[in-house]
C-alpha cells in the first residue's frame, strides 16, 4: 500500500514529471484543438522522440497530451463549430449554438470543469478496477486473448466506420503489416518479398505518422483556404450552481464513457456520440432544445470523452489491449522501454500502474488550471493558417520517422504510408482499424498460434474450445452477435418483429 | 432516381486495387508456409488474406448498385478524379516534399527545412514574403533546438 501511494505522487513530487506533465496538457489543449493536428497524430510523433528517454519522462509527457488533447477539442467545436478532435463532434452540436448566443466562455468554462470531473471518474474507475482485472486476466488462455483482439477490432470496425466490411478490411491490412518480417517463433521471412530491408518489419510508428500526419496534412490541404470564425470570450469560470445543477448528468455521462472507453478499440469518440444520445433521451426538460444551445448537450460528451481517457487504460493496462488508438501508441512506448502491457505489468512493474494512476489525476488538475485561463492567447493560436500549418507537421512527421533508425528508408515509408492513408481517407475507409490492426496483429498471431498447439493442432478441438470455456463461450458468442449485428440477418429480424 | 449514394470518382478503380492487394496478401501468404500445420507461420497471414478478400468481394458488392459517379467514360472519370483529390496544391506540394526529401540528404536539416518551409509556405499563402520568411527562421530554429539540443535525437 505504501509502496502505490509512493508510485502515486512519483509525478507529483518530482519537479521535472511534474514539469513535463504541465507541459505535455498545455500542448495537448492546443493539439486538440487546432483542427489538422489530433493527439493521435502527436503521440505517435513524440514515441519516435522519446525513445531515449527515461520510461517515466515519456509516460508524463504522453499522459499530459493525452488528457488534454481529448479536451483540447472542446474548445473549437465551441468557439469555431471546427471540432479539433474527434471526440468532440458532440461537443459542437450544442457548444457552437451556446456560442453564437454569446455564451461561449460559460460553455467553455463548463466544459472545462466537466472534462475534469469525467476525468478524474475515469481515473477512480482505472484505479479500483484495474488490479482485480489483472488478477482475473492472469487466469485469460490464450485463446480468450485471441478472442479478446477479435473483438476489439470488429467494434472499432463496426462502429468507427460506415459498414463492418471496411472496418474489416482496414483492420486485417493494419495486421498483415504489423506481420511484416521474421516470424518471432521459426525465425521464417513473412511479407518481405525477398527484400533485406523487410526483414526486420516496418516500424508501427513510422505506419501511425504516414496515416495520421501525412495523410491528414494533405487531406488539410482541400481546405486551404477555410476563413477563421472569430469570436469574443471573456469570463469563463462557470458558476457553483451551474456545476452542481449538471453534476448528476455527469456522472452518469462519465459511467458511459469509461464502459465504452474500456472496450477495446473504441474510445473518447464513440462515447462522446453514446453520452449525448443518452442526455438527449433520458432528460425531459433541456435548458434549451438539443442542437439549439442546450449545457446537456455540451456536459454529456465533456464529461464522456474524459472519461473515456481512464476506461481507456483498463484494457492495456491488465490485458496489453489497446482502448484506442492513443493506447494502441502507448502500448508501443512501453514495449520500446522494455515494459509488457498485460497482467504481469502489475507484477512485474506496479510502479508503471501507480504511477499512471497519478499522473492522470495530476493532468487533470492541470487541465483544469490551463482549461479555465489563457483564453485570449489560445483565441490566436487557433487562428494560426493551415498553409503554415500543413509544412510544418510534414517536417515534424519527418524528422519523427527519421529519428526511428537514423535512416531515410522510414521516412520514404512514412510518405508511402502518407499516400495509401490519403486514398484510403478519400474513399471512407478510417486509419484507426489499421492501426489497432498493426498494434494487435503480432499479439493475435502469437495467441492464435498458442491456442491451436495447446490443442495438439487440431482445428476441431480449437473450435470446441471456444464454446467449452465459459469465458471463452461469452467472448465468442460476443464476436458472433457483433458480426450478425452487421449483416442483413439483422435487417430480417426487425422486420419481422415489425410486422 | 437511385436510393443508393453515388461512388466518388475512381472509388470502384480504387477498391478493385484493393481487391488485388488482397489476392497478392493471399499469395505472399501461401508462399510463407503452404497449406501446412494450421500454427505454423503462415496459418494466420492466410486467414487474414482470406478475410482482405472476403471484405473487399463484400464491398464491391455492396456497391454494385450505387450509381456511377455521373461521368462519361474512364477518360473522364481519371480527370475528375484529379481535379476532386488532387487539385493544384496537393500535386504542387507533393511535389515539394519529394524535392524535400532529396534537399535533405545534399544540405542537411536546417538549410533543407528552411528552403522547404520558406517556399512551401510562400506557395501556399500566394504570397507574405515577409512573415514567411520569420515563420521560416523561427521554425526551424525552434524545431532544431526542440529535437536537437532538448530531445537529443538525430537529424536528417
Amino acid at each position: 500500500m505504501a509502496d502505490s501511494v509512493s508510485y502515486f505522487l512519483m509525478a507529483w513530487l518530482d519537479p521535472s514529471l511534474l514539469m513535463l506533465t504541465a507541459i505535455g496538457t498545455l500542448a495537448g489543449i492546443y493539439v486538440g484543438a487546432i483542427p489538422g493536428l489530433s493527439v493521435t497524430m502527436a503521440t505517435s510523433i513524440l514515441i519516435s522522440f522519446t525513445f531515449s528517454w527515461d520510461v517515466n519522462d515519456a509516460l508524463a509527457l504522453i499522459v499530459g497530451i493525452y488528457t488534454g488533447g481529448v479536451y483540447g477539442g472542446s474548445r473549437t467545436a465551441i468557439l469555431l463549430n471546427i471540432p479539433g478532435a474527434p471526440s468532440s463532434v458532440a461537443t459542437s452540436f450544442d457548444g457552437y449554438p451556446l456560442a453564437q448566443k454569446g455564451e461561449a466562455g460559460q460553455a467553455i468554462g463548463l466544459s472545462t470543469v466537466m472534462s475534469v470531473i469525467g476525468g478524474l471518474i475515469g481515473v477512480a474507475v482505472l484505479a479500483s478496477v484495474a488490479p482485480y482485472l489483472s488478477d482475473m486476466a492472469l487466469q485469460f488462455a490464450p485463446r480468450d486473448y485471441f478472442l479478446i483482439a477479435v473483438l476489439g477490432l470488429l467494434l472499432v470496425g463496426s462502429l468507427a466506420t460506415e459498414s463492418l466490411s471496411r472496418g474489416i478490411f482496414a483492420a486485417a491490412l493494419g495486421a498483415v503489416i504489423g506481420l511484416v518480417g521474421l516470424d518471432q517463433v521459426t525465425a521464417t521471412p513473412r511479407f518481405t518479398m525477398g527484400s533485406m530491408q523487410l526483414m526486420g518489419g516496418i516500424h508501427y510508428v513510422v505506419v501511425m505518422i504516414g496515416m495520421f500526419g501525412v495523410a491528414e496534412a494533405f487531406f488539410q490541404l482541400h481546405q486551404l483556404n477555410a476563413k477563421p470564425v472569430r469570436q469574443k470570450v471573456d469570463k469563463i469560470v462557470p458558476s457553483l450552481h451551474l456545476v452542481l445543477k449538471f453534476l448528476p448528468l455527469s456522472i452518469r455521462t462519465s459511467v458511459i464513457g469509461v464502459i465504452v472507453g474500456a472496450l477495446p478499440g473504441t474510445g473518447g469518440d464513440i462515447a462522446s456520440l453514446f453520452a449525448y444520445d443518452h442526455a438527449k433521451r433520458s432528460i425531459k426538460k433541456p435548458s434549451r432544445p438539443f442542437g439549439t444551445g442546450a449545457y446537456e448537450g455540451l456536459v454529456a460528451p465533456e464529461t464522456a470523452n474524459n472519461a473515456a481517457v481512464g476506461g481507456a487504460y483498463v484494457p492495456m493496462l491488465t490485458l496489453g489491449m489497446p482502448g484506442d488508438a492513443v493506447t494502441a501508441i502507448i502500448i508501443g512506448a512501453l514495449v520500446i522501454h522494455g515494459l509488457n502491457p498485460g497482467p504481469m505489468l502489475m507484477i512485474e512493474a506496479p510502479h508503471i500502474f501507480w504511477f499512471t494512476v497519478g499522473n492522470l489525476v495530476l493532468a487533470n488538475i492541470f487541465l483544469l488550471i490551463f482549461g479555465l485561463t489563457g483564453i485570449k492567447v489560445f483565441a490566436k493560436v487557433v487562428e494560426l493558417p493551415k498553409a503554415i500549418l500543413i509544412p510544418l507537421i510534414l517536417v515534424l512527421c519527418v524528422v519523427g520517422s527519421y529519428s526511428l533508425n537514423s535512416s531515410m528508408t522510414e521516412v520514404y515509408w512514412m510518405l508511402g504510408f502518407g499516400l495509401l492513408g490519403y486514398f484510403m481517407k478519400i474513399f471512407r475507409f478510417q486509419m484507426g482499424p489499421v492501426i489497432l490492426g498493426v498494434i494487435l496483429g503480432p499479439l493475435m498471431d502469437k495467441t492464435y498460434r498458442q491456442a491451436m498447439s495447446s490443442v495438439g493442432d487440431d482445428t476441431g478441438s480449437f473450435l470446441l474450445s471456444l464454446v467449452t470455456n465459459p469465458l471463452s463461450l461469452v467472448l465468442t458468442i460476443a464476436v458472433v452477435l457483433l458480426l450478425l449485428s452487421n449483416t442483413p440477418l439483422k435487417r430480417v429480424l426487425l422486420r419481422h418483429r415489425q410486422t | 432516381m437511385s436510393n443508393h449514394p453515388s461512388l466518388k470518382a475512381g472509388e470502384r478503380a480504387f477498391n478493385v486495387l484493393l481487391l488485388l492487394l488482397s489476392l497478392g496478401v493471399l499469395y505472399e501468404a501461401y508462399r510463407i508456409t503452404g497449406f501446412d500445420l494450421p500454427n505454423s507461420a503462415g496459418a494466420f497471414p492466410l486467414m487474414l488474406g482470406a478475410i482482405m478478400i472476403a471484405s473487399m468481394v463484400a464491398i464491391l458488392w455492396g456497391q454494385r448498385r450505387h450509381t456511377g459517379p455521373g461521368t462519361q467514360g474512364a477518360l473522364d472519370e481519371a480527370r475528375h478524379f484529379f481535379s476532386e483529390h488532387f487539385p493544384l496544391a496537393i500535386i504542387v506540394f507533393s511535389a515539394m516534399a519529394i524535392g524535400y526529401l532529396f534537399l535533405l540528404t545534399f544540405l542537411g536539416f536546417i538549410s533543407a527545412t528552411a528552403i522547404f518551409l520558406f517556399v512551401s509556405q510562400v506557395y501556399l499563402r500566394r504570397g507574405h514574403l515577409l512573415t514567411s520568411s520569420i515563420v521560416t527562421a523561427v521554425a526551424t530554429g525552434i524545431i532544431y533546438a526542440l529535437f536537437k539540443l532538448l530531445f537529443q535525437v538525430y537529424l536528417p
